[in-house]
């Protein structure tokens, strides 16, 4: 447990190795809501086929490796915050047009003004949304 | 084949990351916004660990032609921060905040995360299909907040100060089919030349006429450009200089003789232009 930052560092090499990878072979930006996004709601019919591959790598290898580790994602039993919670973010992403991925890891890393803007904004409305629903109603 | 095989590859490896850093579980990523509670600091950790090896991989991309597998780079990013990219992200990280998860990790935890991953992910996709058309609705809100600077001289023509690139969406919205720039490049940055405009105005189906008016030096041939472009036109024509005043006095020279000066001269004024002194010009024109 005391290790966990480097555990998170070694992940984040990975996941920057597979941005990486995905631009620097592809040409594409790694971002999971616009891979994802772009399958569902019709924009990247062109390019359905990459986008399906790279999502059926992801959830493969994740699900054989955790459920070999017994990985837990202690995700909360309240379904009203489940719900919710997914609308957001699917909703937010889109208009967004990124998330952790796309702006986070992709735009930061090539100084992008709008990556930098966007991961200010969702942070600090996750940290206010935290502390209000932990530390003010108590529902987290 | 091989664009597939390694577009696998790299979800593979970034799946592999997302479960090794933690990031699959919830109560670490909540631990990282919780900044007044018991505030775990794993996921910068996280994010720096994946800037570092990206960081090179642009500057990699930017020495090579293109792509190992062929095809084009990402073209470099757009700098426009605008309301859906504000809107979008504080309600992403609500979302974030209430269940921990964001879209890669979600993916990520589907293989051991149970019902209520799948269930996140279902709600997820769900606003994903919808969101184009929250988008939509929000761009066209935009243009109702700068809708004071659109001065609608008649139903099919409406002239404006300068636009931003980010404008053009909202005035496809409002239902504009022809954009005029009639603002020469010399008066403005380089990110509102006429042909940037005019690419990304191209991109969303409008028809876009460079026709720029430099200031005491309106040709005959500058109205006849702006005339023929306002004929063609499929719909309302929006045409723009630094104040509209320009695109206003070319409405009137391209109407001398079909509208009478007097009601152009009092149109124009509604607007905030005052062409009074155009009288004799417009007349003169009229009368050719």
């Amino acid at each position: 447990m005391e290790l966990s930052w480097l555990w998170g560092f070694l992940g984040g090499l990975l996941i920057g190795g597979a941005a990486s990878l995905y631009l620097l072979v592809n040409g594409r930006v790694m971002g999971i809501s616009g891979i994802l996004g772009g399958l569902v709601d019709g924009s990247g019919r062109g390019t359905w086929a990459e986008r399906a591959a790279f999502i059926a790598g992801l959830v493969a290898v994740p699900a054989v490796l955790g459920l070999a580790a017994g990985a837990e994602t202690h995700l909360t039993q309240n379904w009203l915050l489940i719900i919710a919670g997914g609308l957001l973010v699917g909703l937010g992403t889109r208009l967004a047009n990124g998330c952790t991925s796309g702006h986070g890891v992709c735009g930061i890393s090539r100084l992008s003004l709008r990556g930098i803007v966007a991961t200010v904004f969702y942070v600090l409305a996750g940290g206010v949304t935290m502390a209000l629903l932990r530390h003010v109603a108590g529902v987290l | 084949m091989r664009r597939l095989g390694f577009s696998a590859l790299a979800g593979g490896i970034f799946g592999a990351g997302l479960l090794l850093s933690g990031m699959t579980d919830t109560t670490r990523v909540q631990g990282w916004l919780d900044v007044f509670g018991d505030w775990d600091p794993t996921l910068a950790f996280v994010l720096g660990g994946a800037i570092l090896p990206m960081a090179v991989a642009w500057r990699v991309a930017a020495r090579m032609y293109h792509p190992v597998l062929g095809g084009a780079f990402p073209e470099p990013p757009k700098r426009e921060v605008g309301p859906n990219l504000v809107i979008g992200s504080v309600l992403f990280g609500m979302g974030w905040a209430l269940a921990g998860l964001c879209p890669g990790p979600a993916l990520a935890s589907l293989g051991f995360g149970g019902w209520g991953g799948l269930v996140f992910l279902l709600a997820m996709v769900t606003a994903m299909v919808f969101a184009p058309m929250v988008r939509q609705r929000i761009d066209t809100l935009t243009l109702f907040r700068s809708a004071m600077d659109i001065r609608a001289l008649t139903p099919a023509y409406a002239v404006s100060p300068q636009i931003e690139i980010s404008d053009l969406a909202a005035l496809k919205a409002a239902g504009f089919t022809t954009i005029i720039d009639n603002r020469p490049d010399g008066e403005i940055p380089a990110h509102l030349h006429g042909a940037e405009v005019k690419t990304a105005a191209e991109a969303l189906g409008l028809t876009f006429v460079i026709n720029p008016v430099y200031p005491g030096a309106l040709s005959a041939e500058v109205v006849a450009v702006q005339k023929a472009a306002v004929e063609a036109a499929s719909g309302p024509v929006f045409a723009y200089c630094a104040s509209g005043n320009r695109s206003s006095i070319v409405w009137m020279l391209m109407n001398a003789g079909k509208l009478p000066v007097d009601e152009m001269i009092a149109t124009t004024a509604r607007h905030g232009y005052n062409h009074a002194a155009l009288r004799d010009q417009i007349e003169a024109a009229a009368a050719r």
